[in-house]
């Protein structure tokens, strides 16, 4: 049979053939072929990504600089082309960073940086200037003028994709008219056929962004976003990374560019939220995970036959026999004194003691001397070890086990540790733990025939561990730990397993929900507004907060389904709706709960309804690198979803009031129709005069009825409070004659006209009469506040 | 004051009484005793089953009570016009009737609707239907015995024998029998028959005129007109009632309305039951010592037996018992069944033995 290898062989050079066509693949080269990967995938997707990116970077850029951001975006068609201008009032870039931000892929100050901003990885307007110039063969032009400058530097340039690094076309001075900021012109094939994905790109950043002036000009249209408020976005600080953050890969590397030389200090100096007791304990985690922990045994008791100072006074030899008395006296009292004591427990008392010793009697106690005592402190200590680990499986296995069982188990156990004979200090890793605890139960089951469960098995293990001591080893410096996978691994896991506060929050910029309300209220002609912002929270090491808006009712279109707005560190997200997060929440919802029509009770609502979600973090988990869509993590969904729902109570409450408006409204132009037909048949039935039901009505209604009364130059405003709840109402009759001083009325004059207003709080059921002299010629005219006109009825007739 | 004109006063004072309390600022209100089978009470002093003291308000305060009180109103109108007019129509009329009203919250939506508030109408203004001129659609039932009476009619005063001056079908009872003069009579008692054939059994075999007796054809649950004759006759002539229908519990409730007066109608119980009307059968122990041929009682039966059980008109030792053995037994039985014995059983054998029994023969 011929072997594979040697067919291979026969045709020879196969691997020289193959290794002449391998060679290395630069970064632009492969998003070259991968457009898609970055937002590119088409010509009508290409121009919103790339406005995308201009504007992100265009945003990012002001207010790292605290400017109040105003960017114009223009979009012009030549030939075949479309040309893409975006301007902006940032700080300009310096002459030698240009053409790396514009023609380098992967360039930037954010990758590294864990602070909350809308770039991150230094792909985005780098990667519109490759798909610019691959459409269209034309180079970026590229206009920035520092603060300051007297002139502007000048650029056009393309990206060599075999290199990934700019190539400079015309480098030149130049002048405009802005006194700092950036203009980037792109041309591209690209259409406009995904107009209103960039329509809702501008419109949702305007939302998120109050305060930024955007201005978009197309070949046919012109809009313009004005600013709703001066108040910058808090500014954010840089974050170290968070212990529980970070992966084997990026631990190694910061192992290896660290200073510091020890474990403690890298951990203190490199991560956030890690103090000295922090440290301690992360080290303390790593000394059990790299080192294993030590046994730790209940020393001998009175009535055993092993006894501690003798076996330590016969480890001694030539000290003389008081000094050896008195230290093994010492060692073994110390012993005694313990409830439990492990190896390296055992040296520190013996050392004690024996410095002791020489100090009061003269003799020296070499670490021969000292060795051989503790080797023999421990085995008598760890002489009898089934009877303790009897009591310990006998204690944690609640079931009543098999006796015989319990105590086989138990010994096999103990035999574990015992036949250890590389390591008599009876150290154990918790890993190593287990597999004895597993074994020992495999074997029990086989010979004694009792099955110990997992939650069984899982006791013993824990309970042990808990008996087991830390070791006082020095743990490995950084250069080792670096230079060792398995180690830094070790570290990691501590680092995870320790318990460490969240992240501090102030590296994020909520929008904040009065802004997220505002930039609503100045897109949307709704009736309704809430927002909410959530506390910060934490996914793998990376704080983020989520906040939700609401708009409702007004001019929002109200067929079809209401329109979910989503943001990332206040990036709209355009496209790939259905692999976010946030629409799979917002569709989770019931939101038939709140008011909303919801056919079949999940999926998105329907009416006239916006809902925003904003997600903040110094690292937002999205599906793919063109950052269309949040990814579903668990955390992260139940705080979207808390955010939305905050929101959505005040909708609800405000829905049940229009509704229960609405209806009182129904039921009062209904009754309003039937009771004066009521009244007239009833005279005409009964023939008398006609009949003023307005009382009558406002009882009906639960109202606040007001009423004039006017006899003998007196006015009486009668208030009738027909409703269950107090009424706070603002009273004010304008009249065209002076009324000079009216008791617990403001009176005020303008143009000729009285106005006499009170403020009355009138309780539910009771009835308050307002009262004043008027010319009785005067005529009056009273309007009231405090109450819904729903619920108020004014009879001034009489 | 005629009656016609006192019952269009009293109208119009229910009338003025919604009028007074618009003028004053207040929900016009209409007040009601609840017409459920819980609150109906025995009146010691009249015998009769009457309403009791609950009572249920319709208030202009909603939609549904403004509609109510706007057709009350409306009807109010057109029944002072009618009595105005001396015109009378029937309660099917008045539902067509208030089609042409101008206001469409006045219209009734069926005639269910026009029926109870003509009785609600009765009750608070304690004029009843008859006088208002209102009529039920169907003719009264008749009656055959020896009875000589005088009725007016719009076309003047008839005399009329009840057994010589009219054809096998009987004597018509009119709408309004308040309108009747009894003027002599032979007859020894009264015989209150449920279903027509039986009811045309008695009257082939002769046994009106072999045991003088008037026969009143109830036709199922009977019309107030024949109710009323039915207390007429007992009372003026002092004619012991007695009541024969079919053995299931519908038609206890026939006897239940003859003898202690309807649910729906408690507020007139005193113009129309008659308190001592006795039952005559079937009896669920004729089924039993008769071996008649029966049918099983159906679920809606039982359910009707039951709900009897807790009515407070049949709380008495007889029918507690009866209806206890209906139950067990779990079968019912028609009048016809008598039949299964010879056409002749019912009026030789069954009805002489039982009357007999009863004392009223």
């Amino acid at each position: 049979m011929t072997s594979y290898q040697s067919q291979l062989g026969e045709g020879e050079g196969i691997a020289e053939e193959l290794a002449e066509s391998q060679r290395s693949i630069s970064i632009a080269e492969f998003f070259e072929k991968n457009k898609h990967m970055l937002g590119f995938d088409s010509g009508a997707r290409g121009l919103v990504t790339a406005v995308k990116e201009a504007v992100d970077n265009a945003l990012d850029a002001c207010e790292e600089a605290s400017i109040a951001p105003d960017i114009y975006i223009e979009i012009q068609e030549v030939g075949d082309y479309y040309r893409l201008i975006v301007e902006d009032n940032g700080p300009g870039i310096t002459k030698e960073q240009i053409p790396k931000i514009f023609g380098k892929l992967l360039y930037g100050s954010r990758f590294h940086a864990r602070e909350q901003s809308r770039g991150q990885q230094g792909i985005g307007i780098s990667a519109a200037v490759l798909y610019s110039q691959l459409t269209s063969g034309k180079p970026a032009k590229i206009t920035s003028r520092t603060k300051g400058s007297e002139t502007a530097n000048y650029y056009e340039l393309i990206i060599d994709t075999d290199t990934n690094e700019p190539e400079i076309d015309v480098e030149d001075t130049t002048t405009w008219e802005r006194p700092h900021g950036t203009r980037i012109e792109m041309e591209m094939e690209a259409n406009m056929r995904a107009r209103s994905q960039l329509h809702d790109y501008v419109q949702h950043t305007a939302v998120v962004n109050p305060h930024a002036r955007l201005e978009l000009k197309e070949p046919t249209n012109h809009f313009k976003y004005e600013r709703a408020t001066d108040q910058l976005p808090a500014e954010t600080e840089e974050i170290r990374p968070h212990p529980h953050g970070v992966e084997l890969g990026t631990l190694i590397k910061m192992l290896d560019a660290t200073d510091s030389y020890s474990v403690s200090g890298f951990m203190q100096e490199e991560f956030t939220r890690v103090g000295k007791k922090t440290s301690d304990s992360i080290l303390d985690n790593f000394r059990d995970r790299h080192f294993g922990r030590e046994m730790a045994w209940r020393p001998p008791q009175a009535h055993e036959d092993v006894d501690v100072a003798r076996a330590v006074q016969q480890a001694v030899s030539n000290k003389g026999k008081d000094a050896t008395a008195d230290f093994a006296d010492g060692v073994a009292s110390v012993i005694d004194g313990r409830e439990y004591v492990a190896h390296h427990e055992i040296g520190t008392i013996v050392d004690n003691h024996a410095d002791r010793v020489e100090d009061e009697y003269g003799k020296t106690f070499g670490s021969t001397v000292r060795e051989s005592a503790v080797e023999a402190a421990w085995q008598a200590v760890s002489d009898e070890t089934e009877s303790q680990l009897y009591g310990i499986v006998d204690e944690v296995t609640t079931k009543r086990k098999d006796d015989a069982a319990v105590q086989g188990l138990a010994e096999r156990i103990a035999s574990k540790f015992e036949t250890r004979p590389e390591d008599h200090r009876q150290r154990v890793t918790y890993d190593d733990l287990t597999a004895y605890v597993e074994k020992s139960a495999a074997d029990t089951k086989e010979y004694d025939d009792e099955t110990f469960g997992e939650t069984s098995r899982e006791k013993i293990v824990d309970a042990i561990w808990s008996l087991m001591r830390t070791v006082p080893d020095d743990v490995p410096n950084v250069a080792e730990v670096a230079g060792d996978r398995d180690c830094a691994s070790d570290l990691l896991t501590a680092m995870r397993e320790t318990d460490i506060i969240a992240p501090p929050t102030d590296c994020l910029a909520p929008i904040t929900d009065e802004l997220v309300e505002e930039g609503l209220k100045k897109e949307f002609d709704a009736d309704f507004y809430a927002a909410s912002t959530r506390d910060a929270a934490v996914h793998g090491g990376d704080p983020f907060i989520v906040e939700a808006g609401i708009a409702y009712g007004g001019d929002i279109p109200a067929d079809g389904k209401v329109e979910v707005m989503r943001f990332a560190n206040r990036v709209p997200l355009v496209y790939q709706r259905g692999a976010c997060a946030t629409t799979d929440v917002v569709k989770s919802i019931n939101w038939r709960n709140y008011g909303l029509d919801q056919p079949g009770g999940s999926g998105i609502p329907n009416g006239p309804g916006v809902v925003m979600v904003h997600v903040a973090s110094t690292n937002v988990p999205f599906t793919s690198e063109s950052k269309d869509a949040v990814a579903n993590i668990p955390e992260l969904e139940s705080e979207i979803e808390l955010a939305i729902r905050e929101a959505a109570r005040e909708l609800k409450s405000f829905l049940n009031k229009r509704r229960s408006l609405q209806k009182r409204r129904k039921k009062q132009n209904k009754l309003a129709t039937i009771l004066p037909e009521m009244a007239e048949k009833l005279s005409e039935v009964t023939d008398r005069e006609q009949l003023n039901i307005d009382d009558t009505m406002a009882r009906i209604m639960n109202n606040v009825l007001v009423e004039r009364q006017r006899e003998n130059g007196t006015v009486k405003l009668v208030v009738e409070n027909n409703t269950d709840t107090n009424a706070d109402l603002e009273i004010t009759d304008i009249v065209d004659a002076d009324p000079g001083d009216v008791e617990e009325a403001q009176v005020v004059e303008m143009d000729g006209e009285w106005f006499v207003k009170w403020n009355p709080t009138v309780s539910g059921g009771d009835e308050a009469t307002l009262e004043y002299s008027l010319d009785e010629d005067a005529s009056c005219d009273v309007t009231v506040d405090g109450v819904e006109d729903e619920k108020l009825t004014i009879n001034t007739e009489s | 004051m005629s009656t016609d004109e006192q019952a269009r006063e009293q109208l119009i004072d229910l009338a003025a009484e919604f009028y007074d309390q618009f003028a004053g600022g207040q929900i016009p209100r209409m007040t009601l005793p609840t017409r459920t089978k819980s609150n109906i009470e025995y009146d010691e002093d009249k015998n009769v089953w009457v309403y009791g003291d609950r009572t249920s308000s319709r208030t202009a305060n909603s939609v549904r009570g403004a509609q109510k009180l706007l057709k009350a109103i409306y009807t109010i109108d057109f029944l002072a016009q009618q009595l105005d007019e001396d015109r009378s129509s029937t309660l099917r009329e008045l539902y067509y009737l208030s089609e042409s009203w101008d206001h469409e919250d006045a219209q009734f939506k069926n005639q269910d609707e026009s029926n109870d508030l003509v009785e609600d109408l009765e009750i608070v203004s304690e004029v009843t239907r008859e006088d208002f001129h209102m009529r039920p659609e169907e003719s009264g039932a008749t009656l055959m015995g020896p009875l000589f009476l005088r009725e007016q009619t719009r076309r003047g005063e008839r005399d009329i024998h009840c057994q010589e001056d009219v054809g096998e079908g009987g004597y018509q009872i009119p709408n309004n029998p308040d309108t009747i003069e009894f003027l002599d009579n032979d007859a020894d008692f009264v015989l209150c028959v449920e279903t027509g054939g039986m009811r045309d059994r008695l009257v082939e075999n002769g046994f009106d005129t072999e045991y003088n007796v008037i026969i009143v054809h109830l036709k199922g649950q009977p019309a107030r007109a024949t109710r009323r004759i039915t207390k007429r006759l007992h009372d003026e002539l002092d004619l012991p009632v007695v009541v024969f229908t079919d053995g299931d519990p519908w038609s206890y409730r026939i006897y239940g309305s003859v003898a202690y007066g309807s649910i729906k109608s408690a507020h007139l119980s005193e113009y129309l039951a008659t308190p001592e009307a006795d039952y005559v059968g079937i009896r669920p122990e004729d089924i039993v010592e008769y071996d008649l041929p029966t049918d099983p009682l159906a679920d809606s039966d039982i359910n009707a037996l039951e709900s009897e059980l807790e009515d407070p008109r049949f709380q008495t030792d007889f029918w507690e018992e009866q209806i206890e053995l209906q139950l067990d037994i779990e079968k019912k039985a028609e009048q016809q069944a008598l039949a299964s014995r010879g056409l002749d059983f019912v009026t030789d054998t069954y009805l002489p033995e039982r009357l007999t029994e009863m004392g009223v023969i």
